[in-house]
């Protein structure tokens, strides 16, 4: 639908940016969805706006220091658990078309060089930076961010972003984990994966269908959603009976109260995860290591998930013990020294 | 018969007292206007100094280059203006559409909602941000949404003939209201919570935060459309505020001018809240607070309704883009600052009732 | 009394009625209506509740269609006439009801206005002018600011005839335009019934009260049973006998409460 832009046609600038270059659409294979604008040659990328959570946990991994600010809330403790610049970094609001909460004048006041938004990417996202790049002549691109994707991620953005090296080291470590949840699942079969349930609120009724990218991390660490038998979709409720229908092998939180109540409701008791007491809660300090975002932040979590699930199984044995694994990937993508002490905190205070 | 006329204006103007010049409140109303309108333009997040502003504006008059810097201008011209234009034709839409619904159903407290174009407009959004389309495609869903459900509301209204058509159209509207309610609500919880959720709340409450000049070319000849039939209509809008027999007694033919005016009003609901989302309480209470200040008499309170919805609405976004540091929702500022400003005027002793 | 002009085939009559049957839907209100009103002639109808007084104004009205027959005004069917056109030759004044609105009695009169001007017109000074006329003529010309709503009921109902009377109609139809009235603003509306009769209009009414009928009528209707069952001069319409069969009341009990207005209308007859 071509559309007609009364104003902008005396600003030439805005005229060349975005008439001479149309919307771009990566070609197969590659995780960039989409991007709109004239983008700068990616040694002159100082400023970098995070559209969204995942966008924002990428580039505090690739880029800190070019960080604008985050897209979401942190706790004073979540920001302990971060590197020098990204700790101080201003809350600044999310872009997301009509839920943004960053008012559009502050956005241009920012005067980032680039918006970076990651994560589902359909027509309404698509949509939506487009329309951010035409009102306010800043450049948007959209990257694809599914477990599967962030290797391929890590390296493209870094390149665009001027940090191709840090995110050759990145997605190296990427790869590592990828492979080896792939390798874990080549060889489980799909009948063998052990049947688990991931329960998102406080209350744990609150789970995702197969297709969500909240919750992909479960099949790719080789277990098997045991919402698998309601259809495909996106996160959803689901009431306590189909939960004993399903009855789960393993049962997965970030929440600590929903990981004690699981333990000692009554209702739960039946469930042969809570008898075998195989309820276990992921950290989530500084970003959960299974979701919240869904972004670059669970590479670990696939790490923990596999050790869980599969503590057998010769390549997990061969990995790295757990809290070494969380010291290295933290000092890698965040910026971190932790302690051993702090690790053993961090993964205490959650199980 | 002159002579009579003069005595007789003579002994009533000896008994009325004189009005005052019938010009001046609409010179005061436009005045007022014009400084909301400016205050809009000098105020907002992006610091910049009314020396700016003013050289920006007389650059853009002259042709000429105004030494200011691609951010400033892309803030007055791109994100301001497209937002104050909005809420200029936005506020003075619902406002009179509101003002000829009021007048149609013989009822104060009626909205432009009362046949169900907010509900179906809602319905429609919400389904094209749940199916995760274009935002365009999202915003004609609205329209047509809207269109559809007041056209469901008339079609089922005239199948029924037994009672006050007036009201059969009132519990027709209620009815297919909630029904299309029931359906927001369907897909709020099929809605992705992280992604999609956020979108479809802020939308349901409204805000101009996402107006860009490409939406305002579409959607202002549509509202305007739907404008001009109700103000040239104006003065005949009195009429319908009569039993129906006795306005078609006077010459009017009842149905076929109020299928006008529903068309008409609908119209011009449908596209604002295709451009906006739902902004609820100016269709209700600015008609409302006009007839207080200017009379029933639809010849003034059309106009009155249009600058005042125009000029609240543009206070009420500036407000909602200066006071918090996130972008407040325009549906809750405007309940939060008219419900009171409602109430001030009731309580005031003015034209008998 | 002047001599009761006579409709006949010199003058075209106003209003006519051919053989009316009236009703809503299956229910036959009333058969065989037949009846003509002269230029500058007043008519009043008599009849009980529910005899379908306000049926007949309305099929009369054209707001409702005749189960059979057909109503003529000025020669023409109502049925052929556009709704404007009719509005400019007949006025409608209701019974006076609170309005809704605070409308100035002005803006109502000049709501009888809207057959007079465009489509997309609002009133201009020569209907400003017009209206203060009509609310001259029925004296209320101090009223004019008053708001609509916070006036008598009495000084409504003289609004609403003024508000019919802006439409400079040649027939007037007045659905008891009397009730709820206190004495005095009966006498001040029926005196200005008498005086529009006096300047050339023809003037339909209806009314629960025989002696004012009495008064301003050049001929009285009754309609009872479905059925016009007189209609005539006053002197011989609305006698004691008649009155008693239509109300379905003793006829000494007619002739104690009409009494006086029997005696001044017409000499007394043969005592009952």
């Amino acid at each position: 639908m071509k559309r007609r832009h009364w104003l902008q046609s005396g600003l030439p600038w805005l005229a060349a940016a975005w008439w001479g270059v149309p919307a771009w659409a990566g070609p197969t294979g590659s995780t960039i969805a989409a991007r709109f604008g004239k983008l700068p040659p990616p040694e002159r990328v100082r400023r970098v706006f995070a559209a969204g959570a995942p966008a924002g946990v990428l580039l505090a991994a690739l880029a800190p220091d070019k960080l604008v600010g985050w897209p979401l809330q942190l706790s004073d403790a979540a920001r302990g658990l971060l590197g020098a610049p990204l700790q101080g970094l201003p809350f600044v609001g999310r872009l997301a078309g009509r839920g943004s909460t960053v008012p559009m004048e502050t956005l241009v006041q920012l005067q980032p060089d680039l918006i970076l938004d990651s994560g589902t990417a359909d027509a309404t996202c698509i949509s939506a930076a487009r329309r951010v790049t035409e009102q306010t002549g800043l450049p948007c691109v959209l990257v694809h961010g599914r477990l599967a994707d962030h290797a391929a991620q890590l390296r493209e953005v870094g390149q665009l972003l001027g940090v191709a090296e840090r995110g050759e080291r990145l997605a190296a470590y990427a790869d590592a984990t990828l492979a080896l949840a792939a390798q874990v699942r080549a060889s489980v079969a799909l009948a063998e994966r052990p049947r688990v349930y991931f329960g998102r609120s406080a209350d744990g009724l609150e789970t995702g269908l197969e297709g969500s990218i909240n919750l992909e991390l479960l099949d790719f660490a080789a277990g098997s959603n045991v919402t698998a038998a309601a259809g495909k979709g996106s996160l959803t409720r689901v009431s306590l009976e189909q939960i004993l229908g399903w009855d789960p092998e393993v049962i997965v939180t970030q929440d600590p109260a929903f990981a004690r109540r699981a333990l000692s409701d009554p209702l739960w008791q039946s469930l042969t995860a809570v008898r075998k007491r195989r309820v276990h809660c992921a950290p989530s300090m500084p970003f959960g290591w299974l979701d919240g975002p869904p972004g670059v932040n669970r590479l670990i979590g696939v790490h923990w998930l596999v050790q869980l699930l599969h503590p057998a199984h010769p390549a997990v044995r061969a990995l790295e013990p757990l809290p070494v694994a969380v010291q290295r990937f933290y000092r890698l993508f965040y910026g971190a020294d932790l302690s051993p002490k702090a690790v053993a905190a961090l993964l205490e205070g959650a199980a | 018969m002159t002579t009579c006329v003069k005595e007789a204006r003579q002994a009533s103007a000896a008994l009325c007292p004189p009005a005052p010049a019938i010009w001046l409140p609409w010179a005061v109303a436009g005045v007022l206007l014009a400084a909301v309108v400016v205050a809009a333009f000098a105020l907002g997040k992006f610091p910049m100094a009314p020396a700016d502003l003013l050289r920006a504006v007389l650059a853009r008059s002259t042709g000429a280059a105004s030494g200011l810097s691609p951010a400033q201008e892309t803030v007055v011209w791109n994100i301001r203006l497209p937002r104050i234009a909005a809420g200029l034709l936005v506020g003075a839409g619902l406002a009179a559409a509101g003002a000829a619904y009021q007048g149609m159903f013989r009822n104060p407290l009626v909205s432009p909602d009362i046949l169900g174009v907010s509900a179906g407009a809602g319905l429609g959004a919400v389904l094209g941000i749940y199916l995760g389309l274009p935002l365009a495609v999202v915003q004609a869903l609205a329209f047509i949404g809207g269109l559809l459900a007041v056209g469901t509301v008339v079609g089922v209204a005239g199948l029924v003939r037994r009672h006050d058509p007036v009201l059969v159209l009132v519990l027709a509207g209620i009815a297919v209201g909630a029904l299309l309610g029931a359906g927001i609500s369907l897909i709020k919880i099929l809605a992705d919570p992280t992604t999609q959720l956020p979108s479809i709340t802020f939308w349901l409450l409204g805000g101009l935060n996402a107006v860009t000049t490409a939406d305002l070319a579409v959607t202002a000849p549509v509202m305007l459309a739907g404008l001009v039939p109700m103000a040239l209509l104006r003065w005949r809008m009195n009429l319908l505020s009569l039993a129906d027999e006795e306005a078609q007694a006077l010459g009017i033919s009842v149905v076929r001018l109020r299928l006008l005016l529903v068309a008409a009003a609908t119209l011009t609901t449908a596209a604002a809240v295709s451009l906006t989302g739902i902004i609820g309480w100016i269709g209700l209470v600015v008609p409302h607070v006009a007839r207080l200040l200017v009379g029933p008499n639809f010849a003034r309170l059309l106009p009155a309704s249009l600058l005042l919805g125009g000029g609240f609405l543009v206070a009420t976004d500036t407000l909602a883009r200066t006071a918090a540091s996130i972008e407040l929702p325009l549906g809750i500022l405007t309940a939060l600052v008219g419900a009171p400003f409602f109430l001030f005027l009731l309580a005031r002793p003015g034209r008998g009732e | 009394m002047s001599a009761v002009p006579q409709a006949n085939s010199a003058t075209l009559p106003v209003l006519e009625a051919c053989a009316l049957a009236i009703g809503h839907g299956q229910r036959r209100v009333g058969t065989d209506l037949s009846f003509a009103m002269a230029p500058g002639e007043v008519l009043c109808l008599l009849g009980p509740n529910g005899s379908g007084k306000t049926t007949l104004f309305r099929t009369l009205l054209g707001l409702l269609a005749p189960l059979a027959g057909e109503v003529l005004v000025l020669g023409e069917p109502v049925a052929a006439w556009p709704r404007s056109a009719f509005a400019r030759h007949v006025g409608y004044v209701p019974q006076a009801h609170a309005g809704i609105f605070p409308y100035t009695v002005e803006d109502v009169v000049l709501m009888g206005r809207a057959a007079r001007i465009g489509r997309f017109a609002a009133p201009a000074q020569q209907d400003r002018d017009h209206a203060l006329h009509c609310l001259n003529t029925l004296g209320i010309a101090h009223l004019r600011q008053r708001i609509y709503t916070a006036i008598s009921g009495g000084e409504r109902q003289l609004v609403l005839i003024a508000r019919a009377l802006a439409q400079e109609p040649v027939l007037l139809v007045m659905d008891e335009p009397t009730a709820s009235l206190d004495f005095g603003n009966q006498i001040r509306v029926l005196e200005h019934i008498a005086q529009l009769r006096q300047q050339g209009m023809a003037v339909l009414l209806s009314t629960h009260q025989p002696d004012h009928a009495l008064r301003v009528a050049d001929r009285i209707a009754l309609l009872g049973g479905g059925r016009l069952m007189a209609i005539g001069t006053p002197a011989s319409t609305a006698t004691p006998e008649r009155l008693a069969a239509l109300y379905g009341v003793s006829k000494r009990a007619v002739a104690t409460s009409l009494g006086t207005a029997i005696a001044t209308s017409h000499p007394p007859e043969t005592t009952p």
